[in-house]
């Protein structure tokens, strides 16, 4: 595309203004993460001193912060391990098999994206509250209860995403391995499996972040056991002393896993951000 | 699904039947180990909630009367009730159209660059990989009325100190601010996959019949976008619709409950009032409204794509 010189020098102007509106709290949080905290607050603000890992030792040790950060591996790995076991057979299904009402099921699990996290945090909170009354089985304060929880909004999207890698396959591919002699389940897994493998890693990864990111469901329904690192974030504002630095230390493991995701991830960011709806 | 069921001897017909049976619902041994699970997790719970609304429930009472829509009633007789709803689509209003707007805008100019096109495009989608509660925390300590950044910077400009998350005046506004910071680059990704999609006939044949920029723009861009278009705003009118993370770090619905929105009010009924019926009764007047609105916007798009 020819652009004229002054819509050029323009569009790079208002791009690098916007791209400094993002960066400058991004990068000057980050900054205080690394401040002794004798500088945390003092405005107008330091921006020369010599960085110190003091804040992460102190919220990973002394806070036991790395607890959360457990917590939130196992409750992110797991939920999407569980999500891709459901889903990736499912997607197959919607891919390869035109059945009365495969649409509008499909169309079902794309309107799953619209209900408010609160309509199922808050019944899922009495559910497992009164299930624990009736019967003492705890789901409440339980990695399994959360990663269950999680499929909410993860299954879907597992679904919709892993659906879009299976229609590019041509069926030819598992009908030929399957007159070679190999049941669809063994085509599926010797044949497909193998050639979608990029599109589950994306899937995966990209789920990961929202798994990773997610605060109310964890807020609601996470307890001393399961609390997860965006909760521990929460712990570090107290009315009037903030501990900024701590603070800006747990924002920082919180986002650098995402930040180096999505380098690699850019392409399936869109799939993912909008349901594959875009196809 | 053995294909050698069929010529076993003995009950060959039956055999054969069960298997054109299990071909015929193949389709379910993939598809149905999910559904279970997500009618486990969404409509069961969905089911519980409007169960759970038409009773008087808290969470230590054993007596639960049938109190039919008297929930319904209290909720939309109550004021904090309203006045988050109103504050909820104050949110979706200006949110909505502000990200949509800088999403827009930036997705159109980036075509016009190529040297460091790649570079501010991972810049410029930063926001929406963090997670919205380290963004609010993180904008609380910029708008600190002490020793934030954007105090510093107006008191350079002469102007003291302002207090924006503490003022009713600004509050809303401030929150809505960080919420379109936070979610432009959706609307930028969106429409910028569109774009990449676009046929580029309509346009070599309107440059060189020397049509301006504007009418193109007009006349090919935007029809051609509108399917694009009305994902983006269905995305982010239901996400602006759910707004709880930012809000819930940076103001937690003060100052005055100006900055409280739906979802906020509804866990606060919840799990700080007890009142676990009313909050089910709220929630599912919520489902209904964002099923409305969603179900309006789908059948736009429906007449512009395929979908499933």
């Amino acid at each position: 595309m020819v652009v004229p010189v002054r819509e050029r020098v323009l569009s790079y102007a208002i791009l690098i203004a916007m791209a400094v509106l993002v960066l400058i709290p991004v990068v000057a949080g980050s900054l205080t993460a690394f401040k002794p905290q004798i500088i945390w607050i003092s405005s107008p603000p330091v921006w020369f001193f010599e960085p110190t890992l003091e804040n992460f030792e102190f919220v990973l040790i002394t806070r036991q912060n790395w607890l959360h950060l457990r917590n939130s591996l196992i409750i992110s790995i797991g939920s999407v391990v569980i999500a891709l076991i459901l889903g990736v057979p499912a997607a197959y299904g919607f891919a390869r098999f035109r059945f009365r009402g495969s649409k509008g099921l499909m169309q079902w699990l794309i309107s799953l994206r619209m209900i408010p996290p609160i309509v199922v945090g808050l019944p899922f909170y009495a559910m497992f509250l009164f299930l624990e009354r009736a019967t003492g089985l705890g789901l409440r304060d339980t990695h399994f209860g959360l990663i269950l929880t999680y499929q909410t909004f993860l299954l879907p999207l597992v679904i919709w995403m892993m659906r879009g890698y299976f229609v590019e396959l041509p069926a030819a591919m598992e009908e030929s391995a399957m007159v070679e002699g190999y049941t669809r389940i063994g085509a599926l897994w010797r044949v497909v499996l193998p050639v979608v493998w990029p599109g589950i890693v994306a899937t995966a990864l990209l789920n990961f972040i929202f798994a990773w990111n997610e605060f109310f469901l964890a807020l609601i329904l996470a307890g001393n056991n399961t609390s997860t690192l965006p909760m521990a974030a929460g712990t570090y504002i107290v009315r009037a002393r903030v501990e900024w630095g701590n603070l800006f230390a747990v924002n920082l493991i919180i986002m650098m896993p995402v930040i180096v995701l999505t380098i690699f991830l850019r392409q399936q960011l869109v799939k993912g951000l909008t349901f594959g709806i875009l196809e | 699904m053995k294909p050698d069921a069929a010529t076993q001897p003995g009950g060959q017909s039956l055999s054969r039947r069960v298997y054109r049976l299990t071909q015929r619902h193949r389709h379910w041994f993939f598809i149905g180990p999910a559904l279970l699970i997500l009618l486990a997790v969404v409509i069961y719970p969905i089911v519980f909630s409007t169960g759970v609304s038409l009773f008087r429930v808290t969470f230590a009472s054993t007596s639960r009367p049938f109190v039919g829509l008297q929930n319904f009633e209290r909720m939309l007789d109550n004021d904090d009730f309203l006045q988050s709803t109103f504050n909820t689509l104050y949110y979706v209003v200006f949110s909505v159209s502000g990200s949509f707007m800088l999403g827009f805008g930036a997705a159109l100019l980036i075509r016009r660059i190529s040297r460091g096109r790649d570079i501010l495009r991972l810049i410029l989608i930063i926001p929406i990989t963090m997670a919205p509660i380290v963004v609010g925390l993180m904008w609380n300590w910029m708008l600190d009325p002490l020793f934030g950044l954007i105090n510093w910077f107006l008191g350079l400009l002469g102007i003291p100190g302002q207090t924006l998350l503490a003022q009713a005046s600004t509050a809303r506004l401030m929150v809505v601010l960080v919420d379109i910071w936070q979610w432009y680059p959706l609307v930028f990704l969106i429409i910028e996959a569109g774009m990449a999609t676009l046929p580029r006939a309509p346009y070599e044949s309107a440059r060189l019949e020397g049509v301006s920029s504007w009418m193109i723009f007009r006349r090919i861009t935007l029809p051609m976008l509108r399917p694009v278009i009305l994902v983006a705003l269905l995305l982010r009118t239901v996400d602006a619709f759910r707004t709880f993370d930012i809000v819930r770090v940076m103001t937690d619905g003060g100052p005055a409950l100006t900055t409280e929105t739906l979802s906020l009010y509804l866990y606060r009924t919840a799990f700080t009032f007890n009142k676990l019926s009313r909050a089910a009764a709220g929630s599912i007047l919520m489902l209904l409204v964002i099923g409305l609105i969603s179900a309006m916007m789908f059948r736009f798009l429906y007449k512009d794509i395929e979908v499933g």
